[in-house]
């Protein structure tokens, strides 16, 4: 993992439970999650392309669901990429 | 007869007229089908996030229609053998889809909800930006005023 496993020697008890985000979409009714809008989903990315976990970005399950759903159907159609290595392959 | 919603990239060196020759005909081969087109967007040549045929760029076209799924297999298998349809994508609508009212928010599928979402913030940042504007300007005459009556 990111953080290595056990090593506790820096940083003392570990983060109980990281921040207690409220899902965005859950807060905000009107927010829809749709594969077409491209400029809210790519708050969901990494850099690289790769989906946000949940704990990182504060989702609840159902949304997290959707929005894995929109992100994987705009990766199909070219409108989110795959990966970020992408932009470096031509021709 | 469900919603569908169909998403098509047509080649970026079809223009004009083609474009439209395109679209009118995946028009036609739905409603001779019996099935009801509700939208057609088209958003124009876009970059792809991804090389498609070793194609950069695409002409983002996007069908909404009511149909039997009878006749998606048909509409997909026409995409398919076209050569100047890159890549096709089509979505069943759980929710319907409800025609927008002339640009309001209140009764709207999803996309025109994000549409009138991201129109509403846009005219506020548009709006922030004048008042800025505005105060800058009105600050600016009010020191030239100053520096006139000094003077």
């Amino acid at each position: 993992m990111a953080y290595g496993g056990g090593n506790r020697t820096s940083g003392g008890p570990r983060r109980r439970y990281g921040r207690r985000k409220v899902c965005r979409f859950c807060a905000d009714k009107k927010a829809t999650i749709d594969y077409k809008d491209i400029r809210s989903l790519r708050y969901f990315i990494s850099e690289r392309g790769k989906i946000t976990p949940r704990r990182i970005s504060g989702t609840c399950a159902d949304h997290q669901r959707k929005l894995t759903e929109a992100i994987k159907r705009a990766r199909n159609i070219a409108l989110l990429p795959f990966t970020a290595s992408h932009s470096l392959e031509r021709g | 007869m469900r919603t569908y919603e169909s998403i098509f990239i047509v080649h970026p060196e079809v223009v004009g007229d083609d474009q439209t020759a395109i679209i009118d005909k995946y028009k036609t081969i739905l409603s001779d089908r019996g099935a009801e087109v509700l939208k057609v967007e088209n958003w124009g040549v876009r970059t792809l996030a991804y090389q498609v045929k070793k194609q950069s760029k695409g002409c983002y076209v996007l069908f909404i229609f009511d149909a039997d799924p009878s006749v998606i297999a048909e509409f997909e298998r026409r995409m398919r053998i076209d050569e100047m349809v890159i890549k096709f994508q089509t979505v069943l609508l759980e929710n319907g889809y409800q025609a927008p009212a002339a640009a309001e928010p209140e009764a709207g599928s999803a996309d025109e909800a994000d549409a009138d979402e991201a129109d509403a913030d846009e005219a506020a940042d548009v709006a922030e930006e004048k008042a800025v504007e505005a105060e800058a300007s009105t600050a600016a005459k009010a020191d030239a005023a100053e520096t006139t009556e000094e003077a």
